[in-house]
C-alpha cells in the first residue's frame, strides 16, 4: 500500500532482530547505572525539591505569595500550564497521528515521545490544581452530589471542558503508553538474568506470549485505541484556547485561537521530542535508530508548522487592525508590537515563525547541532507566546488606574523549575527502568526498510 | 496447553514462516497456534482469524455518550436547572463533554476488553513454548493429537523442515 522507500533506511548499521532486543534492553538490563544518569537525577531532584518548596509556600500562605495583582489575575501559572501542555501533544500527536497514517518512521521515536506526554500533562495538571489557592478542595471541580442543592458544575464553561478533556487524555495517553509496552516487557522478562528483575518485568507484562490471536487483538485494540485518541489532540488544545477565547478581554477575544493553539502545541512538542532525541541518540549510541533521516523529517514538520504560526501572528495583527476595535488596536499596536511588552513579542515571532526557516536549508538540517538550539528556542519562544498572550492582554485591562505591570516572584519561579525538574526525573527514569524504543515495532518494521545484508542474503536463498 | 504433546517449528524469518503456514495448511494440517516477536498480519490471515474488538469499541463509545447525555440532562434539565449567560438548560455544549467522554469510555473499556479476553493480568504466570519468540525466533505449534502415528508427525516434521525451519521440536507441554 504505501511505498517505504521514500524514506529510504529507517534502521541502520545491518541490524538483526536480536541486534534490537539487545540494543533496547541493555541500558536497563545492566546493574551499573552510568554516571551521568546519577548526576543529572541528582540536579533534577534538587529542581523538583525547589519546586515542592514553592508549593509549600502557596500551600501555606496562599496565592498572594504570586506576583498577581488585581488586573493579572493569570500568571505564570496559566503560561506554563499551556506551556507544558502543548509539550504534551508530542507524544500522541506523534505516536498516534503517524501510526493512524502508517507512517513508518515513527517506531524509534513514539515509545519516548509519549513517554514526555505523560510527564508534560502530569506537570501541567499541578498549575491549575496550585492555582486553586485551596488546593485541599480541589474535588470541587468534578461534579458529584453535594448538599450545596446539589449545584452542579457549570458544564457550558471551557474550563469544566478542560477538567474532563485533560483527565481524559492523560488516561488516554497512559494506557496507550503502557499497552505498547506490554510486548516488550514480554522480551524484557524473557532476556533477563536478575530474579528481581525478571519477577518485575513479568508481572509488568501481564503474562504476554504474543501468539497469532493475542497479536491480532493487541494490533485491533491498539489501532482503534489510537485511533480514538488522535481526536483529543486537536480537542483539548482547542479547549485550552476557549478558557482564553470565550473571555472578552482584547487579545484573546479571537475565533482563531482553538487552530492556533492546536497548531503551536504540536509545534513545541515536536521540538521537544527533537531536544530529547538528539541527547538520547547521542548518549545510548542510538544513531542507529534515530537516524539523520528521522531528524530530517521532524525538522520538515517543524519547518511547515512555523510557516503556519508566521502567518497566525499576522493574521491576529491584521485582525486587530481591521476590525477597528480601539482595544484591540491598542493591545496589539501600543502593547505587542511596541511598548513594555515588546520583547517578549518579538522573542515569540523570532523563534517561532523566523528561526525555524533555517531549516528550508538542506545544510542546518542535517547539522544536529543546530537542529538541537533551534529545537531549545522554538520552546522557548512557545514560552514567550504564552507570556504575550497572557500577560499583555491582562496588564492593561479597561481602567487605566488599574495598569499594572507583571513580575514572577521567587515563588512561582520556583514552582516552574519544580516542574521541569519533575519532567526531567520522570524521563531519566523512564529511560533508565524502561524500553525506550517499540522493540516489537521496529521489528515490524526491520525487514521492509533496512539495509541489512544477511535478510537480503536469506531472501535470495 | 493441556497434556497432548505439541509439535514445534522454529523459523528465524517472517516471510518463511508464512510461507511455511500456506504448506501446512494446503496438507491439511491444523496449525494450533503460531508465536512471534511482532505482529505477522499475513499469517493471521491464513489462519482466518477474526476479531470483534471494532463492534465492542464502537458499542463502549455510543455507551459513553448516552449515558453522559443521560446525566448531563438529568443534572440541567431535571435536577437543579440553572442559566448560565442566557444559555438554554438543555445546551448544545454539551457536546464537548459528550464527545471526551465517549473517547474515555472508548480507550479504557476496549482495552479491559483486550486485556479480558486475553486473559492478560499483572503477574501472570506464562511458560512460552520458546522462550526465544520474544526475541528473534517465529514458532509454528501444531498439537500432536492421538490419532496421528509416527508417519504423520514425521510428514509434519518434514513439512516443517522443507518450508525452511531451522529447528524442528516435540515439547511435551
Amino acid at each position: 500500500m504505501y511505498n517505504t522507500k521514500v524514506r529510504g533506511v529507517l534502521i541502520e548499521g545491518n541490524k538483526s532482530y536480536h541486534d534490537i532486543s539487545v540494543d533496547v534492553t541493555t541500558p536497563l538490563l545492566t546493574d551499573r547505572t552510568p554516571k551521568w544518569w546519577w548526576i543529572a537525577s541528582a540536579l533534577a531532584s534538587a529542581m523538583l525539591i525547589w519546586g515542592i518548596w514553592g508549593f509549600y509556600n502557596t500551600i501555606a500562605n496562599g496565592i498572594g505569595t504570586w506576583g498577581l495583582n488585581n488586573s493579572v489575575s493569570w500568571g505564570w501559572a496559566i503560561i506554563n500550564f499551556v506551556w507544558w501542555i502543548g509539550i504534551g501533544h508530542a507524544g500522541t500527536a506523534f505516536s498516534i497521528f503517524l501510526l493512524v497514517l502508517h507512517q513508518k518512521w515513527r517506531t524509534s521515536i513514539n515509545r519516548a515521545a509519549e513517554a514526555m506526554t505523560i510527564f508534560a500533562v502530569m506537570a501541567a495538571g499541578m498549575f491549575p490544581l496550585i492555582h486553586m489557592g485551596r488546593i485541599w478542595d480541589g474535588f470541587f471541580i468534578f461534579p458529584y452530589p453535594n448538599s450545596r442543592g446539589p449545584l452542579w458544575d457549570n458544564f457550558n464553561s471551557p474550563l469544566f471542558w478542560d477538567v474532563t478533556a485533560i483527565s481524559t487524555y492523560l488516561t488516554a495517553s497512559f494506557l496507550f503508553w503502557y499497552m505498547g509496552m506490554v510486548p516488550d516487557f514480554a522480551t524484557i522478562r524473557e532476556r533477563t538474568l536478575s530474579p528481581i528483575k525478571k519477577k518485575v518485568y513479568s508481572i509488568l507484562s501481564f503474562g504476554w506470549i504474543g501468539n497469532a490471536r493475542g497479536w491480532l487483538r493487541y494490533e485491533t485494540a491498539a489501532i482503534l485505541m489510537g485511533g480514538l485518541t488522535a481526536p483529543l489532540v486537536v480537542s483539548v488544545h482547542s479547549i485550552v484556547a476557549m478558557d482564553f477565547a470565550a473571555g472578552i478581554v482584547p487579545g484573546w477575544h479571537s475565533i482563531i485561537f482553538p487552530p492556533f493553539f492546536v497548531v503551536g502545541a504540536i509545534f513545541s512538542g515536536f521540538s521537544m521530542v527533537l531536544t530529547l532525541m538528539i541527547i538520547v541518540r547521542k548518549v545510548y549510541k542510538y544513531e542507529n535508530y534515530v537516524t539523520k533521516a528521522h531528524l530530517d523529517a521532524i525538522t520538515r514538520i517543524l519547518t511547515f508548522i512555523s510557516l503556519i504560526m508566521g502567518v497566525a501572528y499576522v493574521t491576529e495583527v491584521f485582525m486587530a487592525w481591521y476590525s477597528d476595535s480601539p482595544y484591540e488596536l491598542y493591545v496589539f499596536f501600543k502593547n505587542r508590537l511596541v511598548g513594555e511588552y515588546a520583547f517578549e513579542f518579538w522573542a515569540m515571532v523570532s523563534c517561532n515563525a523566523i528561526i525555524p526557516q533555517l531549516f528550508w536549508f538542506k545544510k542546518m538540517r542535517s547539522n544536529v547541532t543546530v537542529v538541537f538550539i533551534i529545537s531549545i528556542l522554538v520552546n522557548v519562544g512557545m514560552w514567550f507566546e504564552r507570556f504575550t498572550i497572557v500577560v499583555t492582554s491582562l496588564s492593561k485591562t479597561w481602567l487605566p488606574s488599574t495598569w499594572h505591570t507583571y513580575y514572577p516572584t521567587f515563588t512561582e519561579i520556583a514552582i516552574f523549575v519544580g516542574t521541569l525538574g519533575f519532567f526531567f526525573l520522570g524521563i531519566l527514569l523512564f529511560l533508565r527502568f524502561l524500553p525506550m524504543m517499540a522493540i516489537s515495532e521496529l521489528k515490524g518494521i526491520l525487514k521492509e526498510t533496512s539495509n541489512d545484508k544477511k535478510i537480503i542474503e536469506n531472501e535470495i536463498k | 496447553m493441556k497434556s497432548n504433546s505439541h509439535i514445534l517449528g522454529v523459523f528465524d524469518d517472517p516471510d518463511t514462516i508464512s510461507s511455511a503456514v500456506d504448506e501446512l495448511l494446503k496438507n491439511n494440517i491444523v496449525v494450533k497456534d503460531v508465536f512471534s516477536p511482532f505482529p505477522l498480519e499475513h499469517v493471521w490471515k491464513k489462519l482466518k482469524l477474526k476479531t470483534r474488538i471494532p463492534l465492542a469499541t464502537f458499542l463502549y463509545g455510543a455507551f459513553g455518550t448516552a449515558s453522559v447525555y443521560a446525566f448531563l440532562y438529568w443534572s440541567s434539565v431535571v435536577n437543579y436547572p440553572l442559566i448560565f449567560g442566557g444559555k438554554p438548560a438543555n445546551s448544545l455544549s454539551f457536546v464537548i463533554i459528550m464527545f471526551v467522554i465517549a473517547i474515555l469510555s472508548g480507550v479504557i473499556f476496549t482495552l479491559l476488553t483486550f486485556l479480558i479476553r486475553e486473559k492478560l493480568w499483572p503477574g501472570k504466570h506464562v511458560e512460552l513454548p520458546d522462550p526465544r519468540t520474544t526475541d528473534d525466533k517465529f514458532v509454528i505449534v501444531i498439537e500432536e493429537s492421538q490419532q496421528m502415528d509416527e508417519v504423520s508427525v514425521q510428514k509434519i516434521d518434514d513439512l516443517l523442515k522443507s518450508s525452511g525451519a531451522v529447528e524442528v521440536k516435540i515439547s511435551n507441554n
